[in-house]
């Protein structure tokens, strides 16, 4: 992979250049976007339900710790599909395209959360030190939804509404993540379950370090690692499988 | 010294009677027990070796394995049996222009392509100023891509292309594209790339540039390999095989 390092870099280039439309102003609107969202659910839970500032904060981190799950699953889908010259007629490893796709989510990413920094810091009147934790930690979620990226992505060319399913199951796991409620409320026999899922033990991380100013756990660090871990096995196991047929499927 | 060892390569497609690709369709498949597909050896047992510096020409009626070959050679299809070794570094022309953008300009499309094929930023860099020289397109370096007219789009991928600089060129009929100027041109940097020892292994029905390209060649039908041999001759053997047909 490492002699298609250029290649990974140009394909991640212009799939933000399409993405910004090439402009500074288009950069500028995909930022507003995620910062509006977040700053009206600030307005309406901190002002019209009267939560406490803290839970307010803590939904803002949420928010963009999921966009990143979100966006990069979802637009991991069409990477296979949708550049389908680049499978059919010339060689090159087919991960790339997923990578490139997941670099360039992780990249918007970034930009959301360095937004997010000096709101963090009008609100809470600081910044945890701890936030310098944060690359690591992201690093990680990299990892995991790279690996998910793999296994949606060849999935889809031979499912061509996985798409449909995969916006449900989006939205069912929206519901079951720890962001437009605290964990508190989570009652004691479920919660178990409920930490099964990986997007919860990503975003406790994230308010952990950015917000309560803890480090995160061992233990909770090798669960999150883990999760990619096993992600990023089981999907370039499954893509390398399916991608031998990639061209004559598509 | 080999640039390509072929060996024994059969490749089998599966032609579902009834398509099925989404889930839904698969489980309502399943209800209905509609498995039934036909198999299709595009490719039996196919054994050959393209020598170091060699033009290898490929001809055979439509659907005789020309393209799958073709494909599985530049490691886009997988075959089911059997192996394949590419010494050097191997381009594939199975179209061209591939991975081109429309919203972006020449000159980013120009790296992009470029490094599909495998060159590096540096390289690219030497021969950029010759790329659009050659494409006679410099004056629209910073145009975008979907302005351009078919022919400057054609122009700006083959002048790429030429500049991958690989050991084995892998070519499909991209060439025969565009107008008598054009295709001229295609023909001298094909005979130049021969000239300088490179590896071409080249399918087309346009028989009269297999003659003049490749010395040796090899006639498909229906996924084997007829005859193999002098040019002129496997020529020879598929006019007589198409008079046989009427």
């Amino acid at each position: 992979m490492w002699q298609y390092r250029e290649l990974v870099w140009n394909l991640t280039a212009t799939d933000l250049k399409n993405r910004y439309q090439n402009t500074a102003l288009g950069f500028f609107w995909s930022l507003l976007s995620p910062l509006l969202l977040a700053l009206v659910l600030y307005f309406i839970f901190r002002h019209l339900w009267g939560r406490e500032l803290d839970f307010a904060i803590n939904l803002l981190v949420g928010i963009m710790a999921w966009r990143f799950f979100a966006n990069g699953t979802s637009s991991s889908l069409r990477t296979i599909v949708g550049k389908a010259s680049l499978v059919t007629r010339v060689y090159i490893p087919r991960q790339i395209l997923v990578l490139s796709n997941t670099l360039a989510n992780i990249i918007s990413s970034l930009l959301e959360f360095i937004v997010l920094l000096p709101i963090l810091f009008v609100l809470l009147g600081y910044l945890p030190v701890t936030v310098l934790m944060f690359p690591l930690i992201h690093l990680i979620y990299f990892w995991f939804i790279y690996g998910a990226g793999l296994l949606l992505s060849s999935l889809f060319v031979y499912f061509r509404d996985l798409n449909q399913i995969w916006q449900v199951v989006t939205q069912v796991l929206f519901f079951c993540s720890p962001i437009i409620y605290p964990l508190s409320m989570i009652p004691d026999y479920l919660m178990p379950y409920y930490l099964l899922n990986p997007v919860t033990q990503f975003i406790i991380m994230y308010r952990d370090v950015m917000v309560a100013g803890n480090l995160p756990s061992l233990f909770s660090t090798a669960v999150v690692i883990s999760f990619a871990i096993a992600a990023y096995l089981v999907g370039s196991l499954v893509f390398s499988k399916l991608q031998r047929r990639f061209a004559e499927e598509i | 010294m080999s640039a390509i060892i072929v060996d024994n390569i059969s490749k089998k497609f599966r032609i579902p009677h009834e398509k099925k690709n989404t889930v839904f369709q698969n489980i309502v498949g399943l209800i209905k027990r509609q498995f039934d597909y036909e198999e299709l050896w595009a490719l039996k047992d196919v054994s050959f070796e393209v020598n170091k510096g060699e033009a290898l020409g490929i001809i055979g009626r439509n659907g005789s394995g020309k393209s799958t070959l073709l494909k599985i050679m530049a490691r886009v299809l997988y075959p089911n049996s059997g192996s394949i070794s590419l010494n050097g570094k191997v381009a594939s022309f199975l179209q061209l222009g591939v991975g081109f953008q429309p919203e972006l300009t020449a000159k980013e499309n120009v790296y992009i392509y470029s490094s599909i094929l495998g060159l590096r930023r540096k390289q690219v860099d030497r021969v950029y100023d010759d790329i659009l020289d050659f494409a006679e397109l410099k004056k629209f370096e910073n145009m975008k891509l979907k302005n351009f007219s078919s022919g400057m789009n054609l122009r700006l991928a083959f002048s790429t292309a030429i500049h991958a600089v690989p050991d084995t060129l892998l070519i499909d009929e991209v060439f025969a594209v565009g107008d008598e100027a054009f295709r001229k041109k295609c023909q001298d940097k094909m005979s130049q790339f021969k000239t300088e020892g490179k590896t071409i292994v080249f399918v087309s029905h346009a028989l009269e540039s297999v003659k003049e390209l490749c010395q040796r060649s090899m006639l498909l039908n229906e996924g084997r390999i007829v005859t193999m041999g002098d040019t002129e001759k496997v020529i020879n053997d598929y006019r007589a095989m198409l008079q046989g047909h009427q």
